[in-house]
């Protein structure tokens, strides 16, 4: 079986996550390059329909990476963004995508090593899962849809 | 008096600027305080970095923050700020002049990297071979001499550390930077030592095969075990080295025309040829043997010098260009004068040997050290000529098979006996004047001689050589009893009478010392010769006494070591160049660092530590004797790979730095300058505040504790690095022993604190430890933590119910008792500790770690700064302030704030900055604004009908990125992009001069979208958004896509994935950048006046201090009279008259010409946002309404004492609250002579259930009153029953006091509460001993409650204001830690009880704090809003109210139209509502969703194309 590499997106706050992501740069700890940042002021930014969208369109897993709770910049934007990762959860899991492809997660801009843990620990899982379903059919029905286009360009050629 | 300085006040121009020493957390918030209201800030830091403790910290109590992410915007903020001033690595020397203008002198140390040049790129680190203890992570993780303090540092620069010169490099004649090389032989890189070593020495092969290594005489490492092998571990270098084919230098360009004459090619002619080379000169060197190295090539015999070695080094010296003529003795100096040389270097060495003037010297078996050293060389090459043509007559004929004597004791007489024996003699004897112990060889060498089967005469002289047929039959000598040579030079000699004896052999050869061959000098040529035959010359210069002629090595000074020739190569080669140049030939002496002398204690610390391990050098066994005596193969084998590394990594790195340049060649920018040395400058400024903080006690001082001898023992700030997920072990919980998991940890309390020393409380220990303790076992559940102290002092704001939540959430266990000593078990390394537990038992307890809860103390470098400064200070080396001027120091206009004045942690800290920062101003009002620079931009372009013309610049940061990421192919990648018009690369993008291109792309190419790829946004947007700004594009034009640290850093080894990343970062950012638009920010003007509710102390002061700032204030008091609880107050604990201050300061605030007092008043209304509010008041008694227009709000609304509901208070006259007491004392003092019994209840009302936390102010107030009572009627028995005397800081000296007063302390447990009752018309107080486990009862005159502090009623004032409060009543803060007098709604600001209970000086602290975060508003005309701020589309909006819930900072509100509406000044920007809002109505300017989205589309595209791509 072909190797499975996931897309992992994760979102972070500008504050702590993206710091931390920074830190773990600073402290050349390696994470897999499958995992692909995303710049918020504040998870509580984090809008529900970016956490659904992505696997729409064809994302394995994704996570919100946040400020260690009690710690906000915004005070609260992280509990908001707790609320709506589990709203988030619930609905992938509803929809057979999978609850467990989304996660919320807290650090300090000073967990570097915390950062690129988590990057790891979030691929490797979605690694396991495997691809979104979505992502599967979307394939297949591509696939399907190229087979009718060749069956068709055939089809003309032999009319030729 | 007072007017009269005052009037003398006002004639003196004052400056607008202020001096701030210390970059700690306090000094960084005076700082952007005074430079936010209209001042100029010096910031001088000592170390390289700003920050100070808090950016050690991990986290902070009581929210367990993390500290660097709180501090980390105020660094970056501080780093950037306009008119604040870095002097980093600084000090002030001197302050001269008035308060108002002062002269300060500033000191800077040399950093050696110039950082205005300094990217903060790091590859000089990454090249710097010295390790060392980092200082950022108390010694516990290593760093290298090129440094940053830590990731975050500001300024993002790195320095270098140096501490002086290794005294290897000292004893050396050419300076070899050896502790240079061996780090690299360490790290394995061979050509780098190689380089550092031909820095100072062409001849590393030869020296480090037979130099004298004077080196490792004086090596540090004497004081350990033995000496580092410096001259091995050369040998080694050249060994790796010279395996690789010879590739020939290109021969380097000239710069003058002035051609030099060199005579002789021996080491000094051709070091002094080479360095001349290198300069530019066309250099001919003379040499009148057939092959070039003088005395190495022909003098040192192969098997201790091969030849292919001299060879190599020679010829590399001549392959620069050099004009070598062999086999040219030169016969006359004055022909080559004629030849057109502009300067003639002699060194000609010392290559004639002598013999002794005794009988038989004449026979033909008598030969010569250097002849026959010399025969045999050139024999070995086929020559068989000597230089004047003769044909050189083989000495193996004289020697094989024969009896040979060598006479002399040096390193040429060794030489000459074990070629002898090499060449196959008989046998080969040695006999020298001197005595064995003073032999001029080496040990090592007269070992490996008598190896050989030499046999060594010493403390001989000869008589006469034995002549039996014109043959040699041997030497008659005699005994030497004394030999001396004196300071001329001659010998002074004593022989034993009678002792004649014969040394039988067949061959003698001299080896008694050489001299130069000077026959080329005819006296008509004007070089002067000496008596010793050898050239005259000045020995700074080496000139000769004829003009253009030098002379060095040998020729000057007789035979000499190889190094010594080469160091006169270098010297006498500058001064040739001085001397063609026309300069002054004797050198300027440049400043030099000391020579770094370790002390025999300093390094027994660091053996104890484990920093240094104990190990004899790695020794080298000399090839056997039967392998060497047969051939002239190379004695020595030298060092292995595996020997060598080990043998460097002994190395002590005495002088940190080593100079060996690697960081300078690797720099990019050229912004190393080793030379840099210490300048000072004068800085006018109006005040100075002294901030400089503090140093961990040095608990190694405390021996019974064990720090530094016992590994697991650590201290506080250690154990906080450790739990630091960036610290030593990455937050993991280790000892250090064996870096297993600590289960118990024990922390002692009160180390350097409250003892004789230290005679005052840290004020921070029990809340650190409570905090380490938590953290810890949120790191590790197993951990169990034992905090061992004596009064749990968590009298600050959340601190008790911290305490208790550590105790009852967490398990944390406390244990009242102090402890006198750690002990190690030797083989656990676990360590014992003796306590007396609760029951009164002696229990012994074993830990696995402990941690010492150290005390802070001035460094002395505080009481430097003090002493230039010329302040006073205290016994203890704290600033000597009082309690009605906290800020103030002995000399006006210079303010401390901080530890500097006092124990103390962060908020207080921070709250004294701020009014430090205020009081330092006010004195300087009236120049406000007059120093301050502002920033001019052009006018900016509207470029929002344009289309996208993106313009990305791909940065290589040096290596950081461009050794990874194909950089070239990024950008050409960027420039296929839609909309990108320009594509360009840079070496380093944040330098100076590519601001410069930036802006000229941006000209050229008419860009209006710019993407910088690089670093992070988090340090570098605000330098491009200013960059674009300033080539008139608007700030938000411009994306970043973060290429280094989240790419290139984090897939070092995988330079193909990290650039196909790099690729999709910079399409993410196009796409973003095709979105992004232009952000108008819009000014608003600032209405300069304050408003200031509560009119207590800390209003009052808030209402005065902004009046003197020159802006209006209006005071709102809800009673009749000003003066809150200071009305009940008599005096201070220093003793103070608060009556009489109290009567000043309602003067001063009820004339103040911008002071408008409204007692009698309540707010009833309040709208508007910071720089505009309006507030509606109902003044009384007649409740006319008033309508107040403000630009700030200071909420200082008070509390007051509460009425106990216990013990009687109120059924009993005889029971009163402390307030009541002081009255009470200072009433009728006839009464106070009668009481007899008084006892006082501590902790009434607070640290319940009720009211958790401490009050704070009644221990002291209690302390105050006993001691009151006891002056004024000593025989009364005054008693305080107490939980935990909280006397913190400097209160814990009048806590001393008042218990040599005799007054009584004596602790009740919280679940034993004292007991009240009246007995008899008597009152009695039963309460439980805990220490004699006995109740106590009482009969006291008086009962005196110390009861609660409780806040003033604010819960309507609180929903006005729309600001919160804690669960206590107690207005809360916008950040415990950083913004302690702030609201989170800007523009508002608190100070005083309101905040929570204090003491006046704190009070008046904060009161001065709110005072200057306001004026940060008022200072300004105008305000900018806008940016990234949420924005309501009113079409979209059902007025729903979910933003108005959501918003953390309540400043959604439905407007008249009945829609949201957000007011951008008030907007933090978190974009939380833009998120909830279920209409979409909202959104969060610059991070749309179509933004976010349109990253989010990029990511899942390049991945799936990329991913799909390995499938295939």
């Amino acid at each position: 079986m072909e190797k499975f590499e996931p897309i992992v997106i994760a979102f972070c706050c500008h504050y702590c996550a993206y710091t931390a992501a920074d830190l773990a740069g600073t402290m050349r700890l390696q994470y897999p390059y499958n995992v692909r940042i995303i710049r918020l002021p504040c998870t509580g930014k984090v809008d529900i329909r970016h956490l659904l969208e992505v696997f729409e369109k064809g994302a394995d897993g994704a996570y919100v990476a946040g400020c260690l709770e009690g710690d906000c910049h915004f005070l609260k934007g992280n509990f908001r963004a707790k609320k709506r990762v589990a709203l988030a959860k619930q609905i992938l899991e509803d929809a057979g995508i999978g609850g467990e492809r989304l996660e919320m997660y807290n650090m300090s801009a000073a967990m570097g090593p915390r950062f690129a843990e988590v990057a790891r620990e979030m691929t490797e899982k979605i690694r396991k899962l495997g691809p979104s379903p979505i992502k599967k059919n979307a394939e297949r029905k591509a696939h399907s849809a190229e087979r009718k286009e060749e069956q068709t360009a055939e089809h003309i050629t032999q009319k030729v | 008096m007072e007017k009269e300085r005052e009037r003398q006040q006002e004639k003196i121009e004052k400056t607008g600027a202020v001096m701030i020493v210390g970059g700690g957390v306090g000094g960084m918030q005076a700082a952007l305080d005074l430079a936010n209201s209209g001042f100029k800030v010096y910031l001088v830091e000592e170390s390289t970095a700003i920050g100070g403790r808090m950016a050690q910290l991990d986290k902070t109590f009581p929210t367990n923050d993390c500290s660097m992410c709180t501090i980390s915007p105020k660094l970056v903020e501080t780093g950037r700020h306009l008119n604040i001033q870095l002097m980093m690595d600084s000090e002030v020397m001197k302050v001269d002049g008035p308060a108002g203008n002062f002269t300060v002198t500033v000191r800077h140390k040399p950093r050696y990297i110039d950082i205005s040049k300094c990217t903060g790129c790091s590859e000089c680190a990454q090249v710097c071979p010295i390790i060392t203890p980092g200082r950022f992570d108390e010694g516990m993780a290593q760093q290298r001499a090129a440094y940053k303090l830590y990731p975050q540092a500001v300024p993002n620069a790195y320095a270098i550390e140096k501490r002086g010169i290794p005294p290897c490099r000292d004893a050396c004649p050419t300076g070899q930077r050896a502790q240079g090389y061996i780090a690299l032989i360490r790290e394995g890189r061979y050509e780098d030592a190689m380089r550092v070593i031909k820095e100072d020495n062409p001849f590393p092969g030869i020296c480090g095969r037979i130099c004298n290594h004077r080196c490792e005489d004086e090596c540090n490492r004497n004081l350990v075990d033995q000496p580092l092998s410096i001259a091995n571990l050369k040998r080694f270098v050249t060994d790796q080295v010279y395996k690789q084919p010879y590739i020939p230098p290109d021969p380097l360009p000239y710069q003058f025309g002035e051609k030099v004459a060199i005579i002789g090619a021996g080491p000094c002619g051709l070091t002094a040829a080479k360095d001349l080379r290198k300069v530019g000169y066309p250099v001919t060197i003379f040499e009148a043997l057939p092959i070039a190295g003088g005395m190495l090539r022909v003098g040192v015999p192969d098997y201790r010098l091969p030849p292919l070695i001299v060879d190599r080094e020679v010829r590399e010296i001549i392959d620069l260009g050099i004009d070598l003529r062999l086999n040219t003795p030169v016969s006359n100096l004055d022909d080559i004068m004629k030849e057109g040389f502009k300067a003639v270097l002699i060194a000609v060495g010392a290559h004639e040997g002598r013999k002794l003037p005794i009988p038989g010297t004449d026979l033909p078996e008598v030969l010569i050290n250097t002849q026959f050293l010399r025969d045999v060389s050139l024999l070995s090459l086929g020559m068989h000529k000597d230089p004047a043509g003769k044909e050189i007559r083989d000495p193996k004929a004289d020697i094989q098979n024969r009896h040979v004597l060598v006479l002399g004791g040096g390193n040429v007489a060794i030489d000459c006996a074990r070629t002898a024996v090499r060449l196959g003699a008989a046998k080969v004897d040695m006999a020298c004047l001197e005595s064995r112990e003073k032999m001029p060889a080496h040990p090592d060498e007269v070992k490996e001689a008598e190896e050989e089967g030499i046999t060594v005469y010493s403390s001989r002289s000869f008589k006469r050589i034995l002549d039996k047929d014109r043959h040699v039959a041997g030497v008659e000598a005699v005994k030497v009893t004394f030999m001396e040579f004196d300071q001329d030079g001659r010998l002074n000699l004593e022989t034993e009478e009678g002792s004649e004896h014969v040394l039988p052999c067949e061959v003698v050869i001299f080896a008694i010392g050489q001299r130069a061959g000077l026959a080329f000098i005819p006296e008509s040529a004007g070089v002067g010769v000496t008596r010793m035959s050898t050239i005259a010359v000045n020995p700074n210069t080496f000139a000769a006494t004829r003009p253009g002629v030098f002379a060095a090595g040998d020729v000057t000074t007789g035979t000499s070591f190889v190094v010594e020739a080469v160091a006169s190569g270098h010297k006498s080669a500058a001064s040739i160049h001085r001397y063609l140049r026309g300069e002054e030939l004797e050198p300027v002496p440049l400043p030099e660092l000391p020579v770094v002398k370790l002390t025999k204690e300093e390094l027994q610390e660091r053996v104890a530590s484990g920093d240094v391990r104990v190990t004899p050098r790695v020794r080298i066994e000399p090839r056997p004797v039967s392998q060497r005596t047969s051939s002239f193969a190379e004695v020595s084998p030298g060092y292995t790979e595996e020997e060598a590394k080990a043998e460097a990594a002994r190395c002590l790195a005495c002088g940190i730095c080593s100079e060996c340049l690697c960081c300078y060649y690797k720099c990019g920018l050229g912004a190393i300058h080793h030379d840099m040395v210490e300048t000072q400058e004068e800085v006018q400024v109006g005040s100075i505040i002294l901030s400089p903080g503090y140093e961990v006690y040095n608990a190694r001082l405390s021996q019974e504790y064990g720090l530094g001898r016992y590994p697991n023992v650590l201290n506080a700030l250690q154990f906080e690095r450790i739990l630091s997920a960036s610290g030593p072990t990455m937050g993991h919980v280790q000892r250090p022993s064996d870096s297993q998991l600590p289960r118990k940890i024990a922390f002692l309390q009160c180390v350097g604190s409250r003892d004789q020393d230290h005679p005052y409380c840290s004020a921070v220990c029990c809340m650190y430890a409570t905090k380490e303790a938590i953290i810890a076992k949120e790191h590790e559940k197993e951990i169990q933590p034992t905090i061992f102290f004596i009064d749990i002092r968590a009298y600050g704001k959340g601190f008790d119910a911290y305490y208790e939540r550590a105790k009852k959430e967490y398990g944390v266990r406390y244990v009242r008792c102090a402890i006198s000593r750690v002990v190690e078990d030797p083989q656990t390394k676990n360590l014992w500790i003796t306590y007396i537990d609760d029951a009164g038992e002696i229990k012994e307890e074993e830990f696995d770690l402990v941690v010492l809860s150290v005390g802070m103390v001035p460094s002395a470098s505080t009481r430097e700064l003090a002493k230039n400064v010329g302040i006073e200070l205290d016994a203890y080396g704290f600033a000597k302030t009082d309690s009605l001027t906290p800020l103030a120091t002995s000399r006006p206009g210079v303010y401390a704030c901080g530890v500097f004045q006092g124990p103390k942690d962060i908020p207080e800290t921070v709250a004294q900055a701020s009014g430090a920062a205020a009081a330092a101003s006010e004195i300087l009002s009236e120049v406000r604004g007059t120093m301050v620079a502002r920033k001019e931009y052009p006018e900016q372009k509207d470029v929002r009908e344009e289309e996208p013309r993106i313009g990305v610049f791909v940065c290589r940061c040096g290596n950081n990125i461009g050794g990874v990421v194909n950089v070239p192919g990024v950008k050409d990648y960027a420039a296929s992009l839609g909309n990108v018009v320009f594509a360009d690369e840079n070496l380093y993008t944040c330098s100076q001069d590519t601001q410069e291109k930036i802006k000229k792309a941006i000209e050229e190419h008419k860009l209006n979208r710019v993407i910088v790829a690089s670093c992070s946004p988090r340090t570098h947007e605000p330098l491009f958004q200013e960059t674009i700004r300033e080539a008139g594009l608007n700030r938000y034009l411009f994306e970043m896509a973060n290429i280094r640290d989240q790419c290139s850093w984090v897939h070092m080894h995988e330079k193909e994935e990290a650039t196909s990343k790099a690729r999709d970062l910079v399409r993410m950012a196009v796409a973003n950048a095709n979105l992004i638009s232009p952000l108008e920010e819009l000014t608003k003007g600032v209405i300069k006046r304050g408003l200031v509710i509560g009119g207590g102390l800390s209003g009052m002061t808030a209402a005065l201090g902004l009046a003197e700032q020159g802006f209006e204030a209006v005071l709102v008091e809800k009673e009749s009279e000003l003066g809150g609880n200071l009305r009940h107050l008599k005096t201070t604990l220093d003793g103070k008259n608060i009556p009489k201050y109290l009567e000043e300061l309602k003067a001063k605030v009820t004339k103040h010409p911008r002071i408008q007092v409204f007692s009698n008043a309540v707010i009833t209304d309040f709208s508007g946002y910071v720089g505009n509010y309006k507030t509606n008041l109902m003044v009384g008694p007649r409740m006319f309404t008033r309508e107040v227009e403000h630009g700030v709000t200071i909420v200082a609304t008070g509390g007051e004492e509460l009425n106990p509901k216990e013990y009687l208070y109120g059924e009993d006259q005889r029971v009163l609250t402390q307030l009541e007491l002081e009255g009470f004392l200072h009433g009728d003092g006839k009464r106070v002579q009668e009481l007899k019994e008084i006892v006082m209840i501590q902790c009434v009302g607070s640290r319940n259930e009720e009211r958790p936390y401490c009050s704070r102010v009644c221990c002291a107030e209690a302390v105050k009153n006993a001691l009151t009572i006891k002056s004024l009627n000593p025989r009364a028995r005054v008693t305080i029953l107490y939980r935990d005397m909280r006397m913190y800081s400097m209160l814990e000296e009048d806590y001393a006091r008042a218990r040599k007063a005799g007054v009584r302390f004596l602790r009740y447990e919280e679940e034993r509460k004292p007991e009240v009752a009246q007995k008899d018309g008597k009152l009695e107080v039963t309460v439980y001993n805990p220490v004699l486990r006995e109740n106590l009862s009482y009969h006291p005159d008086l009962l005196v409650l110390s009861a609660a502090t409780i806040p003033a009623d604010t819960a309507e004032l609180a929903s006005m204001l729309k600001v919160p409060r804690n669960a206590d009543g107690f207005f809360l803060e916008a950040h415990m830690k950083l913004r302690p007098v702030d609201f989170a709604s800007e523009g508002i600001y608190l100070c005083g009880v309101a905040h929570s209970p204090k003491m006046i000086d704190e009070s008046l602290s904060q009161a001065a704090a709110a005072v200057s975060r306001a004026c940060t508003i008022l200072a300004k005309d105008q305000i900018q809003v806008g940016g990234v701020v949420s924005v309501v589309d009113p079409e979209k909006c059902a007025a729903c109210l979910t933003c108005v819930r959501v918003c953390p900072y309540n400043v959604p509100v439905i407007n008249k139209d009945g829609v949201a509406e957000i007011e951008a000044a008030m907007c933090h920007g978190c974009g939380i509502c833009a998120s909830e809002c279920p209409g979409k109505a909202i959104k969060l300017q610059h991070f749309t969703d179509e933004q976010v989205m349109a990253k989010c589309d990029v990511i899942i595209e390049v991945l799936s194309e990329a991913f799909r791509g390995e499938r295939v």
